[in-house]
């Protein structure tokens, strides 16, 4: 099993493609959406988590590709540097995805790497430069 | 019959290794369970911690003379400025300072932590020369080891309670209470509630001019009221009592301080501050005080403030107790609004216990302040007068 971060690009003229539900049903891949934003006048994006075989991957998403949607990988990675961290919570507020979360009972960060989209946010937020995107 | 103990009594205990000491997170379960009286029979003292940006801070340094000596008019540390107008080679390096090469990225507080770890900073220091102090330029390196003094000196530390901040404007802003999102986006608050020593001690019963405690991971004392102290007790609608405005100027030795306990940060699109570690024994002389460290979360109240307002006195959207604000999302305006600490609970936690073991070990005695605080403070704003 393998497991990839994609964006996919929306037009206007595919954005009504129920281009996930096809990932699902057709190629059996596993999807957790990430982020999602449309508006569909002008198309929109859309932040996805694929988990299945090789093979159906690339062919879900060669399927995307041919009716127009664009498709980007996510190959950056945050990089949280623990050492550094003093459990501020500074970032866990202007995360998007809900990475990032104080523990209830340790009030130390925890960190949910399946969910990040690298986008930076957390980045700006650390006052101790803790947290670094690395390509 | 109504416990009285004293600071002396409490020392004894401690020095015999029977003093009975919890941290205020602590003695909330044990007051629960067995009341305020046999609670203040069976302990003897509560530490209380916070570790939060705090930017009034800074360092006295004295550097040693050279030969020819100089009398430094003009200093840097690491590209940062330290105020020389004091004698030849004593400077104030405040913690906010910006570095001349590097801006946001580095300031006096990185020095101060870069100081503690034992790293080179590079001096460098001109002056006008004068008969007695020829030299006009130096350059050279310090160490901590290599100076006489470096002594952390806040002439503002811990904030007895702070606003919750939030951004109603449309614009992503940048403030030290961090990064704050446009359309109430997110908020953000800075104390550590029930372990927060002024929260824990509002009306400075115990703490005063004189008072030990613990200060970037060293023994410290309180050496006057903070500026701009201005406590106020307030009494709301429903019947909520909120203690706010008590600060405290403190001082410690430098060298004897760690990085775990004291560090530099840097708020995006703000600047640079230091991130320091206070913690402060109370000792639990009455049942009077036991009630004060009875304090918890969800009695704690603080004001909700609209921070894209550019003046001075910032529209209030309400309050919020600290329970709230720790469980993570707090609702304004009907909205579910996700909460940043920027004070670290864990770290407060962690000092609390610190301490509560360092006098446990007979390390830490307690001392009663030589003076109290000054009453009846007024808070002025600064007036432009033509
Ligand atoms: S980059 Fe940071 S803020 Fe953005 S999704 Fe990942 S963890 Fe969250
Ligand atoms: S903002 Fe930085 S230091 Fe604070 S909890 Fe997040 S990663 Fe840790």
């Amino acid at each position: 099993m393998l497991s990839k971060k994609v964006i996919f690009t929306f037009s206007p003229q595919n954005v009504e493609r129920p281009v996930t539900y096809q990932l699902i049903k057709k190629y059996d891949l596993w999807i957790n959406i990430l982020q999602a934003k449309f508006k569909p006048s002008l198309g929109g994006k859309l932040v996805l988590e694929l988990k299945g075989e090789k093979n159906q991957i690339e062919e879900g998403l060669n399927f995307a590709r041919q009716i127009g949607v664009g498709v980007e990988f996510l190959e950056q990675e945050v990089l949280w540097n623990e050492e550094k961290c003093i459990d501020c919570g500074a970032c866990v507020s202007i995360c998007p995805t809900g990475v990032l979360s104080l523990d209830k009972e340790t009030f130390k960060l925890k960190f949910d790497y399946e969910k990040c989209i690298v986008c930076g946010n957390c980045v700006e937020a650390c006052p101790l430069q803790a947290i670094k995107v690395t390509f | 019959m109504t416990i009285q103990r004293t600071y002396e009594e409490i020392n004894t205990k401690i020095r015999s290794g029977k003093a009975v000491i919890v941290t205020a997170e602590e003695i909330i379960p044990i007051i629960e369970e067995k009341g305020i009286e046999k609670a203040t029979e069976e302990i003897d003292v509560v530490t209380t911690g916070t570790f939060g940006p705090m930017c009034s801070s800074g360092a006295i340094i004295n550097f040693g003379h050279s030969d020819p000596p100089i009398r430094m008019q003009k200093v840097w540390l690491n590209d940062v400025e330290a105020y020389a107008g004091l004698a030849a080679v004593d400077v104030y390096l405040g913690a906010t300072q910006l570095s001349e090469r590097q801006g946001m990225e580095y300031g006096g507080a990185h020095v101060i932590e870069d100081l503690i770890s034992g790293k080179k900073i590079k001096l460098k220091a001109i002056s006008r020369g004068t008969d007695c102090y020829p030299r006009r330029e130096i350059e050279s390196y310090i160490t901590k080891k290599s100076i006489n003094q470096a002594i952390l000196f806040n002439p503002r530390n811990g904030y007895q309670n702070y606003n919750v901040a939030v951004n109603t404007s449309e614009r992503k802003i940048y403030t030290y209470m961090g990064i704050l999102l446009p359309d109430l986006g997110n908020a953000s608050y800075s104390t550590s509630g029930q372990l927060s020593p002024l929260l824990n001690d509002p009306e400075f019963t115990t703490i005063g001019i004189g008072t030990r405690i613990f200060l970037g991971g060293a023994q410290g004392y309180i050496v006057w009221e903070g500026t701009q102290f201005y406590p106020q007790v307030i009494k709301d609608e429903n019947g909520n009592t909120i203690y706010k405005g008590g600060t405290l100027a403190v001082i410690g030795d430098l060298k004897e301080m760690s990085i775990d306990y004291i560090r530099a940060a840097t708020f995006s699109g703000y600047g640079v501050t230091l991130v320091v570690g206070i913690g402060i024994p109370i000792p639990i002389l009455n049942s009077e005080i036991m009630k004060n460290v009875a304090v918890k979360d969800e009695d704690i109240w603080t004001e909700i403030i609209d921070y894209s307002f550019p003046h001075l006195k910032k529209p209030s959207l309400g309050r919020v107790n600290y329970r709230q604000l720790r469980e993570g999302k707090i609702t304004i305006q009907r909205k579910d609004i996700p909460t940043s600490p920027l004070s670290s609970y864990a770290k407060a936690r962690e000092i609390a216990q610190k301490l509560k073991e360092e006098i446990l070990k007979g390390e830490f005695l307690l001392q009663e302040p030589i003076q109290k605080f000054p009453k009846g403070n007024k808070f002025k704003s600064l007036l432009e007068i033509r």
